[in-house]
């Protein structure tokens, strides 16, 4: 396990990566708008109906999805982040070895999540 | 100049008599000009013969001198006793085990300098590598060459980075930010071309994926060497060659 | 000293001739400032795990037809949820903060013929590149652009 663990270390870092860029730049909006001003109505939650939801998340240009591409992207890469950040923090407090059995857990959520968000953008 | 008296607590231990370190408190009366290692360099000439401490060139540039003072790694040539109050702890370098009192073992950071290769290496051997080198026999660098990687190679091997590292605490295969630095710093030198079998070091057991970018070696290096920014970069280079190596065949690695 | 270090940390490839005293950890460690931030910074990431595991189900329940949208953005106004998105707001924006100011720095001096920009430029274009973003989805999500 520690090997393979080993082996798939530079993509795992990569989708990290990715999570804590591409992951937090898209999710601010997110977290803001969905998050924090519908529901407390300060931006019309109306404006997010089922037929715009369907519409905006739907949306290509040149006939590339756009907007499901972002929309993946958002929901999958904070994954990948949040499993490696996890992993650190866990031998951070825990102060033990990184237990393989432990990052190859979190990055097993990353991927059934992952697979789930594609899954639920594919779905719209 | 007048001198100020202040209590010096010094971990001891010594692997023939004691269980475990324990500590030991001395008076010492601190010149304002002293550095911590001036306080130690008192007690074992005027207190305490058998204090046990590495020391040598009083300049920080040999990095024997590294140490914790009040829980934080230091250079105790280069570190001012006044900046400390009346009580100043002073204990061997975290993460490394203890020899005696003062004094660590450090065969574990030479096994892993040495691992990284730090030196340069070519493809060929030198007879047959011939055209890469100028009329005078030696290879031509720039300025601007040189200026890539020069920054990590003022590194003075002190070990502060290790003492601050979170991950060497905790990871006893990780490669650590001194050694890293170093190998990125070859890698970065356009005379050597070991870059890929480094990159391949960086991916095995030391792997620099464990470094968790806490940067704390960055904030204690002595000498502006910036670890953390070493580390990181090899991890992206690792990765490109990681990625290179899926789908380009390997070249064949340069001579030992 | 904050206590032992793994006991095998720095070890020696071989056994010295004398025995020696198991590592410690530096005694300020849990203490310092520096290290609860950097604490605070992995344990964003549970905050990460929420937040997207959250939106995938709101996702979800966009495909699951317009009754049960309008129950999912109904839910959502739960006050509960409404603190949980202000502190994934809040660690967003302190993970954004701090990765920018150390992204910079990591970038290797050229890649291939190419030189990066000098690490000023880097982080501001990370900000206007986050702003950019941000402003982009919100006013996309708020129904104001697209």
């Amino acid at each position: 396990m520690r090997t393979l663990l080993l082996k798939l270390e530079p993509i795992i870092w990569f989708m990290f990566g990715q999570g804590i860029m591409i992951g937090t730049m898209l999710m601010t909006g997110w977290i803001l708008v969905i998050g924090i001003l519908m529901p407390l109505g300060i931006v019309d939650p109306m404006n997010l109906n089922y037929v715009r939801a369907q519409e905006l998340f739907t949306a290509s240009v040149l006939g590339i999805p756009i907007a499901q591409l972002l929309l993946a992207a958002l929901l999958v890469l904070p994954l990948w982040k949040g499993a490696h950040h996890v992993r650190s923090l866990l031998v951070d407090l825990g102060g033990g070895e990184r237990d393989p059995l432990v990052g190859t857990v979190l990055y097993l959520i990353a991927i059934v999540g992952s697979v789930m968000g594609i899954g639920a953008v594919a779905g719209i | 100049m007048s001198t100020t008296e202040k209590t010096i607590v010094i971990s001891r231990f010594d692997p023939d008599k004691d269980e475990a370190p324990y500590t030991q408190e001395y008076q010492v009366p601190c010149d304002p000009s002293w550095k911590v290692l001036d306080a130690v360099n008192f007690i074992k000439d005027e207190l305490d013969a058998t204090v046990s401490h590495r020391w040598s060139c009083r300049m920080a540039v040999c990095g024997s001198c590294g140490m914790m003072v009040n829980g934080e790694p230091k250079l105790t040539c280069k570190t001012a006793l006044d900046e400390y109050g009346d009580r100043v702890e002073i204990e061997p370098l975290a993460n490394f085990p203890v020899v005696r009192d003062l004094v660590v073992e450090l065969d574990g950071f030479m096994h892993k300098f040495e691992s990284v290769k730090p030196w340069i290496k070519r493809v060929k051997e030198r007879a047959e590598d011939m055209e890469n080198f100028n009329e005078k026999g030696t290879y031509s660098q720039s300025a601007e060459e040189l200026g890539r990687f020069k920054q990590f190679s003022m590194c003075i091997n002190c070990m502060l980075c290790y003492a601050a590292c979170p991950v060497v605490a905790n990871e006893p295969e990780f490669l650590g930010p001194a050694a890293i630095a170093l190998g990125h710093r070859y890698n970065l030198d356009t005379r050597d071309e070991g870059t890929e079998e480094r990159h391949e070091i960086f991916r095995g057991e030391g792997t620099v994926f464990s470094c968790s970018y806490a940067n704390e070696c960055s904030e204690v290096c002595p000498k502006g060497v910036d670890p953390a920014a070493a580390v990181n970069q090899a991890k992206f280079g690792a990765v490109i060659d990681w990625a290179k190596g899926l789908v380009l065949p390997r070249a064949p690695h340069a001579a030992d | 000293m904050a206590g032992p270090a793994h006991p095998e940390a720095m070890a020696p490839p071989k056994p010295g001739r004398t025995r020696t005293a198991p590592p410690q950890m530096p005694s300020t460690w849990w203490s310092s400032p520096r290290i609860r931030t950097y604490l605070l910074f992995d344990a964003t990431g549970i905050i990460y795990f929420l937040v997207g595991f959250l939106a995938i189900k709101i996702v979800g329940q966009l495909g699951a037809g317009p009754i049960a949208w309008q129950a999912q953005m109904k839910a959502l106004e739960n006050p509960i949820y409404i603190l949980f998105h202000v502190v994934a707001l809040a660690s967003v924006i302190f993970v954004a903060v701090r990765f920018f100011r150390l992204f910079p720095k990591a970038q290797p001096p050229a890649i291939g013929p190419a030189k990066p920009p000098p690490g000023p430029v880097i982080h501001a274009g990370l900000y206007v590149l986050w702003i950019g973003l941000t402003l982009v989805v919100s006013l996309a999500l708020a129904g104001v652009i697209f």
